[in-house]
């Protein structure tokens, strides 16, 4: 739905710019936003460390860019105002209390019996009731990058939601395929802790899905420790020792999901993680974790904003990373923008929809555009128009 | 009969499996009920060693998982209320309504809210026709005098942040007319946990504290707040009651207190009483645990298993169960549990994967308080005030601390007050937790020992075994009292039955009829057997024994005069029947009967049901007519008569109790009186055991020395 909105509206700013360079988000499909769904699906008092694994990854997600608009949180209880918790209204992932994970800043989405199965699908398909607003939707694009995070109690190919309901992994599997059908998300990494978690994510087709869970099949997953003052765990393994790896990140760091996926050690997690790759085009070691956790994506420097319609603030277009970006994050940005054009080919061959006729007349224009970089250039510079309001920039 | 008919059809049509089945187990009864049996006595036997480790079984619960906050300034002050109270006993003016006087002062100094309940004193008599139903409160109040009351204490704390619905019971027992220092410690330790209650921010249910009054029983004080609690009473009575007494009442209590009334909190999640005694010759702290209610219910596992948890694990204390003592010294037991123990080393020299034995020791601890719990959930009576609670279906237990507490040694009192008050602490914190009532764990098992337990599903097959050979024995002899009349199998091989003959084998089907009718009989004279004890307490001054001895002669009397008004079953002689089989019938009919009625125990209360069985099964199943024993003197027969008349003495209630008591309390100051007072108090606690011991156990006796005393 958004994605035909996208369309529409490049539609009539290339309208406004011209027929000269004219170029469809489809087919480039460049990174141009972050998105996150961290879901907790267990409730009750002694699942605490459920929403503290939740509001951790939150917490971080936030810290390296993420705004809260592109972030679903999902949390079945309210741990902060059970009337067991010692400490009112604050929730803790470690038993040293410095860190309120419930602070100010918090913005729960869809909160207790709001977490259902059937919502969590709505929020990924993006099939919504009219009345819903539009800040409990996932409101991604073919340009997303979208981090799916679940914990809660789970079992073989099944995670449980509430107390009644439960997620199956194919279920899974077709939300996600429906999202890449519907171009919600150019890649999606979905992380999972819960017990036999590599098995929720068996069923998996679409391309673009990245997927990593805390154990494989038949292992439990595991709380890390006990807070005795609350006297509940208050984090799981996993999500613990994934947050002492961002805990040592800020969003300009370069780490890449192969420093994290290696960085989990079974002896301490006292489960196998499990990562599986088979559906995502780009090597592990290349991508930043940055590009899911974070919301930083490459930006490409043009001379001129635009060839024919030239303006005054057309210079303001160009945007500068920030100054602690080194060298080596610049060829990290050209090797990327080379397998960007490749990917772009295969989906222009792929791609047999309705809004590809429309543009149709567009691509025989294309055609006669000889230079194959200012071709690409300027696709994205409406893209770069488009998301001016990145927060980060 | 179903058996018969398909034999006379014809017996070249298959038969469908089931039915083969059935007849060729009819056919081979002897031999099944021999071993049936026996595998039933030795399963009891081996139940011990089938007991599996308790585990918290509800996720909620996290016993142990929060650190204690109970420090020594809330000991100190409840070291000030022990102080208090004691030196309230020492004067002598004092009345009991003093102390309730403080310990209300105590509780809303903390903050809680304080009302008093003031409740009457019930007899314990024996109400026939309010048997399974409480006594309404209309009765209890025919003949109290307005001095004669008792006065409960009850504080509560509001969850600060909780909905009010639920809530958590303590229960202090004490007697207020003479505090000892036991009850004082037990106050002390309830408002050391009182106390740190009111500063926490955790609770989720509410706190009620029950300091219950014992002067009257320790039960009915409970009781009596239990029913004011769940059965408000709307009439007039219990106010004008109230009123009528009030002149009498003492300023002490402010008038206020009284005219708030009951305060209630939410429904009750659990409950626990705690109760203090002094054993000066114990070495170290230990814990008693007292679980079972009325007619043998127990709270659900968890409920103990957390105490458990946090006795061992936190306070170090050493858990108790009930045990009878007299078996730990038994020698069999001792020789079989060796047995048993190195069977169980060479099943684990074949295959390391086997592991069923346990030590000869564990076994015999295990065997003696299995049987204790076997026997007081037998029993139907509650072992503490916490069966009040089962009642109402709120899982409750006693937990009785036992210590070298003496007042002069103030450390040492200091250090009981703190574990025992971090254990009560940790057990409510855990109950807290919970999110439902308990459900998760087992309500039907027994305890080997206080980590161990058997379920439901291994110790119903000691009694299914039993009771298993009971219908196939039945059926056998119903067989054969019908097949075996002589010429009958001829006549149905050689020629089809001519219309005489049919008639005569419906006849015959129909014989059976004669037998139920004696047993309906019996049967019904076990219930007027069982009202007699309500005329018998009317007599005025009467000893145990000449009560007792009244009771049998009235029985005999009754039984006599039954006979006599439908038609004694003993001078029944039907010239025109063959009477060989007549008794078969009848012991047939008994088995059936038996059967019926164990089954139906065993769903009401399994521990009597399974002693009944034990007593009950091999009597039944021997029982022969000794005259045709005795005509045909062979050794096999000499011996079922010695077995039948061994049987035939034990399966009697009294002599088996009296000889049970000789076997585990030893030969001195034992009377019928004993039997008299055991069965007063099983019949004063309405307990189930008295119906299947007059209504199933007797009659089932009175038959089967009837079938051996058969005139055949």
């Amino acid at each position: 739905m958004l994605g035909s909105k996208v369309t529409a509206l490049s539609f009539l700013f290339l309208l406004l710019l011209g027929f000269s360079n004219c170029e469809s988000p489809t087919e480039t499909t460049m990174h141009t936003n972050n998105w996150a769904v961290l879901v907790c699906t267990s409730r009750f008092w002694f699942n605490y460390r459920h929403m503290a694994n939740t509001l951790s990854l939150y917490r971080t997600v936030k810290r390296l860019g993420i705004p809260d608009e592109r972030i679903i949180l999902m949390l079945a209880d309210d741990m902060a105002c059970n009337a067991r918790n010692k400490y009112p209204a604050q929730v803790f992932n470690n038993e040293n209390h410095k860190l309120n994970l419930y602070g100010d800043n918090v913005e729960v989405d869809y909160r207790g019996y709001e977490v259902t199965v059937e919502n969590f699908f709505r929020v990924l398909t993006g099939r919504h009731e009219n009345a819903v607003p539009r800040s409990k939707r996932l409101l991604s694009d073919e340009g997303s990058h979208i981090l799916l995070y679940m914990t809660g109690h789970g079992g073989d190919e099944f995670l449980k939601f509430q107390d009644s309901e439960e997620l199956q992994s194919h279920d899974l599997a077709d939300a996600v395929k429906q999202m890449k059908e519907k171009r919600r998300f150019k890649e999606l990494l979905i992380m999972v802790d819960t017990c036999q978690a590599a098995t929720l994510f068996s069923q998996l087709q679409s391309p673009g899905a990245l997927a990593i869970g805390s154990s494989m099949k038949g292992e439990n997953s595991y709380s890390h420790h006990l807070d005795s003052d609350v006297g509940v765990s208050v984090v799981d393994r996993f999500t613990f020792y994934t947050l002492a790896f961002f805990e040592r990140l800020n969003m300009y760091d370069n780490a890449s999901l192969t420093s994290l996926f290696g960085s989990y050690n079974p002896s301490m997690l006292m489960s196998t993680a499990y990562y599986r790759t088979d559906l995502y085009q780009r090597h592990l070691e290349e991508v930043p974790v940055t590009n899911f956790f974070g919301s930083v994506m490459e930006t490409i420097h043009t001379d001129s904003a635009y060839r024919v319609l030239s303006r005054k603030e057309s210079g303001s277009v160009e945007i500068r990373m920030s100054t602690e970006k080194s060298d080596h994050d610049k060829e990290r940005l050209l090797l990327n923008s080379n397998d960007l054009d490749q990917i772009g080919e295969l989906n222009t061959e792929d791609q047999r929809g309705n809004i590809e006729c429309i543009w149709s007349t567009f691509h025989k224009e294309l055609q006669k555009v000889k230079d194959v970089d200012s071709f690409v250039n300027y696709g994205y510079l409406s893209h770069v128009q488009y998301h001016i309001s990145q927060p980060y920039l | 009969m179903g058996e018969s008919e398909s034999e006379s059809e014809a017996p070249k049509v298959k038969l469908r499996p089931i039915v083969r089945l059935g007849m060729f187990l009819i056919s081979h009864s002897h031999l099944l009920s021999v071993v049936c049996c026996t595998a039933g006595v030795l399963t009891l036997l081996l139940l011990p060693l089938l007991a599996k480790n308790t585990y918290i079984s509800e996720n909620a619960l996290m016993p142990g998982s929060a650190n204690p906050m109970l420090s020594s300034q809330e000991v100190s002050e409840a070291n000030g209320l022990v102080k208090d109270l004691t030196n309230l006993d020492l004067k002598p003016m004092a009345s009991g309504i003093e102390s309730q006087r403080l310990i209300a002062q105590y509780m809303s100094n903390l903050g809680a809210e304080v009302s008093f309940q003031k409740f009457y004193p019930q007899s314990n008599q024996f109400h026939p026709l309010h048997f399974f139903s409480s006594p309404d409160s209309a009765t209890i109040r025919e003949n109290i005098s307005c001095s004669s009351y008792g006065l409960n204490t009850v504080g509560i704390i509001r969850a600060p942040r909780g909905d009010g619905k639920e809530a958590i019971v303590l229960v202090t027992p004490y007697n207020s007319e003479k505090i000892g220092l036991g009850e004082a410690l037990s106050l002390g330790i309830a408002y050391s946990v009182f106390s740190l209650l009111t500063r926490v921010t955790w609770l989720a249910k509410d706190i009620i504290w029950v300091v219950a009054d014992s002067k009257y029983g320790e039960y009915a004080a409970v009781d009596a707040w239990l029913r004011d609690y769940y059965i408000p009473v709307f009439s007039g009575l219990g106010i004008q009651n109230a009123e009528m007494c009030h002149g009498l009442e003492e300023n002490a209590i402010t008038e206020r207190d009284m005219r708030d009334g009951f305060k209630r909190a939410g429904t009750m999640a659990a409950a626990l009483v705690i109760k203090v005694v002094d054993r000066s010759e114990q070495f170290e702290d230990s814990l008693s645990i007292y679980a079972e209610a009325s007619n043998g219910q127990m709270p659900n596992l968890d409920l103990i298993n957390i105490v458990n948890y946090l006795a061992v694990h936190r306070q170090g204390l050493r858990i108790k169960v009930e045990k009878m003592w007299s078996l730990l010294n038994c020698k069999w037991l001792m020789i079989l549990g060796e047995i048993l123990e190195s069977l169980g080393h060479l099943a684990k020299s074949l295959n390391p994967q086997w592991k069923f034995g346990i030590p000869a020791v564990d076994y015999v601890e295990g065997t003696a308080t299995l049987a204790s719990s076997l026997y007081y959930q037998a029993l139907g009576i509650p072992t503490g005030p916490h069966g009040a609670f089962r009642d109402y279906q709120v899982d409750a237990i006693t937990l009785e601390i036992s210590s070298r507490v003496s007042s002069n040694n103030k450390g040492r009192q200091n250090d009981f007050l703190l574990r025992g008050g971090r254990l009560i602490e940790g057990v409510i914190r855990s109950v807290n937790n919970l999110l439902e009532k308990f459900h998760q764990s087992f309500f039907l098992y027994l305890l080997t020992s206080p980590s161990k337990f058997l379920s439901v599903g291994v110790y119903m097959i000691a009694f299914a075994l039993l009771v298993a050979s009971l219908p196939m024995v039945a059926a056998s002899l119903y067989g054969h009292a019908n097949n075996l009349d002589p010429g009958f199998e001829k006549n149905k091989s050689n020629h089809p039955a001519s219309a005489s003959d049919e008639l005569g084998i419906t006849l015959r089907s129909w014989k059976w009829l004669y037998a139920a009718k004696k047993v309906l009989v019996v049967h019904l004279w076990g219930a007027v057997v069982l009202l007699l004890p309500y005329f018998i307490c009317q007599i005025p001054n009467c000893s145990p024994t000449t009560s007792f001895v009244v009771w049998v002669l009235l029985s005999i009397f009754s039984l006599i005069i039954l006979f006599w008004i439908l038609g004694s079953p003993f001078s029944y002689v039907n010239a025109s029947q063959p009477q060989q089989r007549e008794w078969a019938l009848l012991k047939s009919v008994t088995i059936s009967a038996a059967f019926i009625g164990l089954c139906l125990m065993s769903v009401i209360n399994f521990a009597t049901a399974e002693i009944g069985a034990l007593l009950m099964v091999p009597m039944c199943l021997m029982a022969h007519p000794l005259k045709l024993d005795v005509k045909s003197r062979k050794l096999r027969n000499i011996s079922r008569v010695a077995c039948n008349l061994a049987l035939a003495f034990i399966g009697l209630p009294p002599t088996a109790f009296l000889v049970f008591k000789c076997v585990f309390e030893g030969f001195d100051g034992i009377s019928v009186g004993d039997f008299w007072n055991w069965l007063e108090s099983i019949w004063a606690w309405s307990s189930a055991t008295y119906l299947y011991i007059g209504m199933i156990h007797l009659p089932c006796w009175i038959l089967c020395i009837h079938v051996i005393l058969h005139p055949c």
